[in-house]
């Protein structure tokens, strides 16, 4: 029993960083329906502006870990989101009237262009994060022994989200937002500018994706310049499990993937677990064909 | 279709059939994965371009092809030309197994499961499944096919096996597009709503257009396991899913002649580029984002059907 | 008119040079140039290149100069098949690479009808050498040879209830495999057998069932950058127990990754380090590698690279040839004791490595790479 605690932990450490690189993903794609498949690489370039920002202005030796951190964070957050919006405006908003999937394609390219740029500026080595940026301690709760790291990656995910959700419930942009990803053309006949929207929404998502960037520098040390694939794929996933363009749902996705991965893992079979989380995928989609928290989304007639 | 068209092809494939002559085995080779990639990709395009549905895991059916040949021809020594028909069933069978319960979700639902079903694919594949497929080795040692008693090698035999294939491809898609089927899908593809209110049973022929595509796609692999003599799992990733979904969008969705170009340039261009060294996929990337943003609608859309209106009068 | 002129210019300037001077003799180099191990082929085609400037500087090779043609596989045997048919079309004598086994079986065929000479720097798997290819060599050792070497260390380690953890690659699972056979054998049990999925960043789900089968010694058969995670997540658990890794785990980033501490105590197998080695050669070699790249080489299979290279100007320069066939006698039966960068070099009939090649290493507390007596 112990142990299917441990690894229920286990499952939700990782789910974190799913949700909040899924957050990015179904931001985007309640106002755009737009599948941005350069998101996972996003969250690669928070890795590295990061650890760049990190080693030259040593922040964490002046003000100590968490303060460094944080300062740090805000940085990786702004440079990332400027990134999200020129990527919008060069690669995204020409294709805005055209077929959904001439998007697609566009984006897979800003992919495939992000990753060999971060190879090519950085090189292809792997970097590391300088160790024990934050505290390690680990924190017991009810018996079990759970590092401090997880918490504060866990919490900021949430933070985020709700943070995330009241910001699009109850500010105007959010009701903006929240126009435009309805009917962007009643939207700008009500006055609203829905350019400035789709700028808000691409620098909100991918500063989110950085973020989890950065933490996952921070957490597990270890960055390359591939590893926004397998992330972003991932997070995908939970952002369509739980319903995309759903705030709410991009998070329990995310906590849900991470909670099947690492129980898959436990007692069924390691070398299996991703075909056993997208196994459960799939039959949560034939259930229910939106995702969990997915609208129904009426058959036009 | 018009008889412009028709001569284009013949006139596409002579200078091609003549091509070998002038290059070299490397551009040979190139040639002979744009044909397959071209053949792969005309399949897809049944599934996403005239039915339209969100479609990102064709590799999965090309490695259920090549693998059931890989696994015939080692196991048993079939030839493995003799196996192409064993493979393309399988590939559709595996189709209509998986595709029947999916067949109804929505756009971008559809593509995550498709993606989730090609690696799953993969994960059984290097999983070593049933113990037949070798693990991330692969399998090893697939027979060179023969023709006749003639023994194929070189790339350039591989060549003219490659592009008959996709000749033949391309004929016999360009009936299906115009026929009743065909436009069937295309119409299901516009409303579908409409398409099921004309009497067109729409699941019905969403799944027949799935298992068409994936039968295809199995014959493919054939094709390719004796090209390669070795399969392993990696050959049939996302990325190669990826790689024909970007052929069919970028070439012009429903359009042949476009997806003909497509698979030149998505398969081409990074050949082309290969001098630039470690920066050549970053120019591809580039490549492909600025040929979208210049062509939305693909390089070579379809052209908006026009019906004479006398011979349909002759016909009432 | 201009735009002509101009390119016309530009071509006279690219290809000026060739025609005043002789022939150089081509060599090539395939290897990863992007995709995931891209930082092992980078790192190939450095030490390639600084070797054929030292033997450029004296003159080259025949009285001709070394050029080397690198072309990229991706990591991918597709990709690799067509780097190898653009290769050959270059009229290279000769190939080193690359670092994958399935990734070289796939040019294998199109090197061998070529006549090309390939050595391979990275590929291990057994079954490459035993298919009768005149032509085909390799500096790095078999998985077969490794599988024994990690039994007798694990036993001479005491371990007695042994978990193997692969992550599914040909050659992880290859090694893997061969070691289960092996302590079967010699009665030693092995308590758990998995993969993990490589490229991921958490492998606590994995610890945690690893941890739950209870075994007295972890064998990882994996790569390096998985390898510095799962020390560094295993400390961070307070799981105290002896964990080995095969050849591919040898990279500094893996300390780097799992932090000194975290690192301590980590056995690894490995072909001698060029550090470890006395001889002048690769002594001048790491010198000369730090002076030009600020570092010395990260990972080994570059260097086995180097060595694959080095034997095959010896060959060029004893046979007085670049032909093929020449080379590989050469290689096969008069090539004895050739100081490389990597140890003494020679090869058997079938292409493979003589020798004894491998190492224990541990890692000390400071995170360097230590040799066991």
């Amino acid at each position: 029993m112990e142990q299917f605690f441990q690894q229920l932990t286990n499952g939700l450490a990782v789910g974190g960083i799913y949700a909040l690189i899924a957050l990015g993903y179904t931001m985007v794609y309640g106002v755009l329906k737009l599948i941005n498949f350069a998101h996972g690489d996003l969250f690669t370039i928070g890795a590295y502006l990061g650890l760049t920002l990190l080693t030259s202005l040593a922040l964490t030796d002046h003000v100590g870990g968490f303060l460094g951190v944080t300062i740090l964070a805000v940085m990786v957050m702004g440079l990332v989101g400027i990134i999200g919006i020129l990527l919008e405006r060069i690669a995204y908003r020409p294709l805005r009237q055209s077929p959904r999937l001439s998007a697609v394609v566009s984006a897979l390219g800003a992919s495939i262009f992000f990753q060999n740029a971060i190879m090519l500026t950085y090189g292809a080595k792997f970097y590391v994060y300088p160790q024990d940026l934050l505290p390690v301690m680990p924190v017991n709760i009810f018996g079990l022994s759970i590092p401090l790291m997880r918490i504060i990656i866990l919490a900021a995910s949430v933070l985020m989200m709700i943070a995330l959700y009241l910001f699009v419930q109850k500010t105007r942009i959010g009701t903006a937002i929240r126009a435009a990803a309805i009917d962007q053309g009643a939207a700008r006949l009500m006055g609203i500018d829905v350019n400035f929207v789709i700028m808000i929404v691409f620098f909100i998502g991918p500063a989110l994706g950085g973020a989890a960037g950065l933490m996952v520098g921070v957490y597990y040390g270890q960055i390359n310049f591939t590893m926004g694939w397998i992330y972003g794929l991932k997070a995908f996933t939970a952002a369509i499990l739980g319903g995309i363009g759903n705030i709410p749902g991009a998070m329990l996705g995310g906590l849900l993937l991470g909670v099947v991965e690492a129980l898959g893992a436990a007692y069924i079979s390691i070398a299996w677990k991703d075909a056993i989380a997208f196994f459960v995928l799939i039959l949560i989609l034939i259930v229910r064909p939106t995702g969990l928290l997915g609208e129904r989304v009426a058959e036009k007639i | 279709m018009k008889n412009r068209t028709w001569l284009a092809y013949v006139v596409f494939f002579a200078v091609l059939a003549a091509a070998p002559l002038l290059l070299g085995r490397y551009w040979v080779d190139v040639l002979n994965n744009v044909g397959l990639y071209l053949i792969l990709a005309l399949s897809l395009n049944v599934i996403l371009g005239y039915a339209g549905m969100f479609h990102m895991g064709h590799a999965a059916f090309y490695a259920v092809g090549a693998y059931t040949t890989a696994i015939i021809n080692t196991h048993y020594g079939v030839p493995v030309l003799w196996v192409l028909p064993v493979s393309g069933l399988a590939a559709a069978l595996f189709a209509l197994v998986v595709a029947r319960p999916i067949i109804h979700l929505r756009g971008d639902y559809l593509l995550i499961v498709t993606i989730g079903m090609v690696e799953i694919v993969r994960i059984a594949l290097i999983n070593n499944v049933f113990g037949l497929t070798g693990g991330a080795n692969g399998i090893f040692g697939i027979s060179r096919p023969e023709i006749f008693g003639f023994r194929l090698t070189q790339p350039v035999h591989f060549f003219y096996l490659i592009w008959s294939f996709a000749a033949l491809t391309v004929l016999l898609f360009s009936l299906l597009e115009n026929s009743r089927f065909g436009r069937a899908l295309k119409y299901l593809k516009e409303d579908e709503v409409a398409a099921e209110g004309s009497g067109i049973h729409t699941a019905r022929y969403k799944l027949a257009a799935f298992v068409l595509g994936a039968g295809w796609a199995g014959m493919c692999g054939t094709i390719f396991a004796a090209q390669m003599t070795i399969i392993s799992p990696e050959s049939f990733n996302f990325l190669e899913s990826v790689r024909l979904f970007m052929i069919v969008i970028l070439g012009g969705a429903g359009n042949i002649p476009g997806v003909i170009l497509g698979s030149f340039l998505v398969m081409g261009l990074p050949e082309l580029f290969r001098d630039f060294a470690d920066a050549r996929l970053l120019i591809f990337g580039l490549a492909l984002m600025v040929m979208m943003i210049v062509r939305p609608q693909g390089l070579l859309p379809p052209r908006p059907r026009k019906h004479n209106l006398d011979s349909i009068r002759e016909l009432s | 008119m201009n735009k002509i002129a101009g390119w016309i210019a530009i071509f006279c300037l690219l290809f000026a040079p060739a025609l005043f001077a002789a022939d150089p003799v081509k060599i090539g180099l395939m290897g990863p140039m992007t995709g995931s191990w891209a930082s092992e082929g980078q790192e190939m085609k450095q030490v390639l290149e600084l070797l054929a400037d030292e033997y450029n500087q004296q003159g080259g090779v025949l009285g001709r100069k070394i050029q080397i043609l690198t072309q990229d596989d991706g990591g991918d045997p597709r990709t690799a098949s067509l780097a190898a048919n653009r290769l050959v079309s270059q009229k290279i004598i000769a190939v080193v690479g690359t670092y994958g086994s399935s990734i070289t079986e796939a040019t294998q065929n199109i090197y061998d009808e070529a006549g090309v000479v390939q050595i391979a720097n990275g590929s291990t798997a057994i079954r490459l050498s035993e298919k009768g290819l005149k032509n085909f060599f390799r500096t790095c050792p078999r998985d077969d040879e490794q599988g024994k070497v990690a039994t007798a260390t694990i036993q001479k380690l005491g371990g007695k209830k042994v978990a193997i953890l692969h992550d599914n690659t040909s050659y992880a699972k290859g090694l893997a495999e061969e070691s289960r056979a092996n302590l079967k054998t010699a009665n030693v049990e092995v308590v758990f057998f998995d993969a993990l999925t490589p490229g991921e960043r958490d492998y606590n789900a994995i610890l945690t069932k690893l941890k739950g089968a209870d075994p007295d010694f972890v064998f990882f058969t994996g790569y390096y950058p998985e390898a510095g995670l799962l020390l560094r997540q295993k400390k961070e658990m307070g799981w105290d127990v002896p964990f080995m890794g095969g050849d591919a785990v040898n990279n500094p980033t893996l300390v780097e990754t799992a932090g000194a501490a975290a690192a301590q105590g980590f056995y690894f197998l490995s072909p001698p380090l060029p550090k470890d080695l006395d001889t002048p050669e690769a002594k001048s070699f790491v010198e000369a590698f730090t002076k030009k790249h600020g570092h010395a080489p990260k990972s080994i299979y570059p260097v086995l690279a180097g060595d694959g290279f080095r034997v095959l100007v010896e060959a060029i320069k004893a046979t007085d040839s670049v032909e093929a066939e020449k080379i590989s006698a050469y290689l096969k039966s008069s090539l004895k004791d050739f100081p490389g960068l990597t140890g003494t070099l020679a090869f058997d009939d079938k292409g493979d490595r003589v020798g004894e090649v491998y190492r224990v290493y541990k890692v000390d507390g400071e995170g360097q790479f230590v040799l066991e007596p």
